[in-house]
């Protein structure tokens, strides 16, 4: 399969990229690892006549400490690196686990964190993660910088906050509290590259079987990432029993609006939300320490 | 037209290379490694792996400008004249091939697998192979193979 024919743009500086852009206006696409934008352009669904490299922008790799527990994360890492970086394991270990889980090692080499995030892709592996982590995007444009939570970021299917002519440039990750237990489950019904029919990611405080905190981000089900808010709230403040936990599962069912597709019928999405959901509560509320299923 | 300039298995090589162009026709059509194959051209099927950098690459999702400056490793780049590489050596010896359209992504993804983990799990191999499809399904031997080639009981544990 090969590509049409487009003109290439290798920036210097995200400056250079913003610009680039805004001078081509609607037709330009930005370039980092090209794993979702190069099969989209070989199936013609999308036609660009220029890609704006930002590959090369320096610094945009980097991962650094912020705060007591917090991480910066440059845009173009990739998902291997933030999946095996020290300071991203130890800081945020649901995100290095979920990051350790997007497709096969040769696509996580290639694909970047923030490329990740600006398809939209609903059954992203990080994108749930993130959600749950309470993740805020930093985005450059014409107009200057802007903080985007990711709560806020994904708007539609396929579809994000960002502006034409404005580049992600960093995903700003809160530290995880004391003691939170978390785990990303994705469920895939065919192979384990497949993408996920449901992404979970849980982060759970709890006091004893109290549960203090609950973050959810849910990937896969709907038509674009989503924050399971409704599902947090049955179950902070609560003991979580049997019957909690349940409902919570249910609230969870009744909050998403499935997509309906070949991989599963939104019934489907919503019964399979509903078991892990409640497998994946009960789990951590269970377990001890933190838990890595493979 | 780009000129990219490259290392190729270790060979300086300069390539007119249109920028439309990705890497696996700058190494098929540019210079003519037809070791590399061209599976589904999606990024999907691991047949076009190489390492770029020493990293797991997709040639067919990979941009040929953006190879300018790098070195890239080839099937060609894998052993030598006078002999097999040890990977190679293991999957011929046992089997771990059938039709041989996805072995040279195999053994690249192989190759950075070593490099990874020099004994790795069952989990590990098939975590790394996870993204290389072999349609005529000879997976057992392949696992087999992988496992000879890192010096371990070829047996599954």
């Amino acid at each position: 399969m090969i590509l049409r024919p487009f003109e290439y743009v290798e920036s210097k500086t995200m400056d250079d990229a913003v610009a680039a852009l805004e001078a081509a206006g609607e037709d330009a696409r930005v370039i980092a690892g090209g794993t979702a934008l190069v099969p989209l352009m070989k199936h013609s669904i999308l036609r660009p006549s220029l890609l704006v490299s930002i590959a090369r922008v320096r610094g945009l790799a980097e991962i650094t400490a912020e705060g007591a527990g917090g991480l910066r994360i440059g845009g173009i890492a990739s998902h291997w690196t933030v999946s095996h970086a020290a300071l991203v394991r130890e800081r945020s270990p649901l995100l290095a686990y979920a990051c350790g889980r997007v497709a096969s090692p040769t696509i996580r080499s290639m694909g970047t964190l923030g490329g990740n995030l600006c398809y939209g892709e609903s059954a992203s592996d990080p994108s749930p993660a993130l959600l749950a982590l309470r993740a805020t995007v930093r985005l450059h444009g014409p107009a200057g910088a802007r903080t985007v939570p990711l709560t806020d970021f994904f708007t539609g299917f396929y579809e994000t906050a960002l502006r034409g002519a404005e580049v992600l440039t960093d995903i700003d990750v809160p530290a995880m509290p004391a003691g939170a237990r978390w785990r990303y489950l994705k469920w895939t019904p065919r192979a384990q590259e497949d993408k996920a029919l449901v992404g979970l990611a849980a982060m759970l405080v709890l006091d004893g079987r109290r549960c203090r905190v609950a973050r959810l981000g849910l990937g896969g089900v709907a038509a674009w990432p989503v924050a399971l808010t409704g599902a947090e709230q049955a179950l902070e403040g609560q003991e979580l029993d049997e019957a909690t936990i349940t409902r919570a599962a249910d609230v969870a069912a009744g909050e998403v609006v499935p997509v309906d597709d070949l991989q599963g019928s939104a019934e489907y999405r919503r019964d399979m939300l509903r078991v892990w959901l409640r497998r994946v509560v009960s789990g951590l509320a269970e377990g001890g320490a933190s838990s890595c299923p493979s | 037209m780009p000129l990219v300039k490259l290392a190729v298995n270790d060979r300086p090589v300069e390539v007119d290379a249109p920028g439309h162009w990705t890497l696996i026709q700058l190494l098929r059509d540019g210079l003519g490694l037809l070791g590399t194959k061209e599976g589904c051209g999606e990024g999907s099927c691991g047949a076009c792996t190489v390492l770029v950098d020493g990293r797991l690459t997709r040639a067919c999702l990979a941009l040929a400008v953006r190879a300018d400056g790098a070195r890239v490793t080839t099937i060609e780049g894998v052993g030598t004249d006078a002999g097999l590489h040890p990977i190679q050596e293991a999957f011929v010896r046992g089997g771990g091939i059938q039709c041989g359209f996805c072995t040279p992504g195999l053994i690249m993804t192989v190759k950075a697998l070593l490099e990874e983990y020099p004994r790795p799990t069952d989990h590990e191999i098939r975590e790394f192979l996870s993204g290389n499809f072999c349609r005529c399904a000879g997976y057992t031997l392949i696992l087999s193979a992988v496992r000879d080639a890192a010096g371990l009981p070829t047996e599954k544990r």
